[in-house]
């Protein structure tokens, strides 16, 4: 009976050695693997609350963006970075909070796009949008 | 032979057989691809096999984003019959390591739904540290630099700067290794808000025509 249970778990452990030799290898090349520290994240009511204060940054794709948006949210997405990083900027002024969102499904783009913005643009006060769309949306039909 | 240790067993035989007699059967899940600088593109092409006795419809294909095409050529598949899916990246303006993903459902009980994931290392043609340089109102108008620097394997013989306004000037010197610009922005004057879009081209035979954007302003002081 040790016996078998002791294969078992050689069995198991082999098998997961694959797996500890790729999270190795990968720990600094998948970003989006790690979370995202709390200070980087804020919620609907907060990110609500800091008014015209608050610029709205939409990370999803230019589809969904011209379906639906947070009312005066600016587009920028890695698709047309180049193209869409400038209207950001126009609307940024020191003491601005910039709210990054993306569907909450996918919300690797929200996460790239606050990175980009604070190493590219040397931009601070960048925040990912807790939930994303989705969790504005919900907020807001309340 | 005690209860846990029977479930465990239960457990690892079913799993074993499950991953044995799964009838469509990838060659690779998960493809690494590494385009050229400039590519407009980065293609995997996922190889399966109907490795069972029954006939398998593919479903669905679907991608994780408007910005990945999966090409299927054939939804049913004969015992035996082999086939591949094509998934194609546009990474526009994305650059490092960016992952997608294509989800293939079937009507094959063993393998109902497998998600396929496309790796590409997007090498980044131009860099640009910081792509945004400001002044505040009335600040002393010094310059300010941007450095701009050729991207892993890419060759820049120049850099062109032009401003959008003449209220910025530029300037491009060589930076301190090869390959490295520097792009010095002035404004004339900061006593009033000044915007610009500063237009970059490199000179290079990666993406030829390829024009990069950085933004300089004066912005007004709080009212």
């Amino acid at each position: 009976m040790r016996a078998l249970l002791r294969q078992s778990l050689l069995i198991l452990g082999l098998a997961c050695l694959p797996a500890a030799g790729e999270a190795l290898y990968l720990r600094d090349k998948v970003s989006w693997q790690s979370p995202i520290p709390a200070s980087e994240m804020v919620t609907v009511a907060d990110a609500r609350g800091w008014g015209s204060n608050a610029i709205w940054v939409d990370a999803r794709h230019e589809e969904e963006f011209s379906n639906e948006h947070v009312p005066g949210a600016i587009l920028l997405n890695g698709d047309r970075w180049n193209d869409l990083l400038p209207q950001v900027l126009a609307a940024w002024s020191p003491g601005k909070r910039i709210v990054v969102y993306c569907s909450s499904v996918s919300c690797g783009s929200s996460r790239e796009v606050a990175s980009r913005l604070r190493k590219e643009a040397e931009l601070k006060n960048v925040f990912v949008l807790e939930g994303g769309w989705e969790a504005w949306r919900e907020t807001t039909k309340k | 032979m005690n209860l846990p240790t029977k479930a465990l067993l239960g457990a690892l035989i079913l799993g074993i057989s499950t991953v044995a007699h799964a009838q469509l059967a990838w060659e690779k899940t998960e493809i690494e691809v590494n385009p050229p600088a400039g590519a407009d593109a980065a293609v995997a092409t996922f190889k399966y096999e109907n490795k069972g006795k029954t006939p398998i419809n593919i479903k669905a294909v679907r991608t994780s984003c408007g910005c990945t095409t999966a090409a299927l050529k054939k939804n049913d598949v004969a015992p035996g019959e082999k086939g591949e899916i094509v998934a194609t990246f546009k990474p526009g303006d994305n650059t490092g390591l960016i992952q997608k993903t294509v989800t293939v459902e079937t009507d094959d009980p063993k393998s109902l739904q497998t998600i396929l994931t496309l790796k590409a290392n997007v090498v980044r043609l131009l860099e640009l540290q910081p792509a945004f340089v400001f002044w505040q109102a009335n600040e002393d108008p010094k310059p300010k630099t941007i450095v701009a620097k050729a991207g892993k394997g890419v060759t820049i013989k120049s850099l062109e700067v032009t401003s959008s306004t003449p209220d910025f000037t530029t300037k491009v010197e060589p930076g301190s290794t090869a390959g490295e610009f520097k792009i010095i922005v002035q404004p004339r004057e900061t006593s009033h808000q000044l915007d610009a879009n500063l237009t970059i081209k490199p000179d290079s035979s990666v993406s030829p025509g390829k024009v990069f954007n950085a933004s300089a302003r004066v912005i007004p002081g709080a009212s």
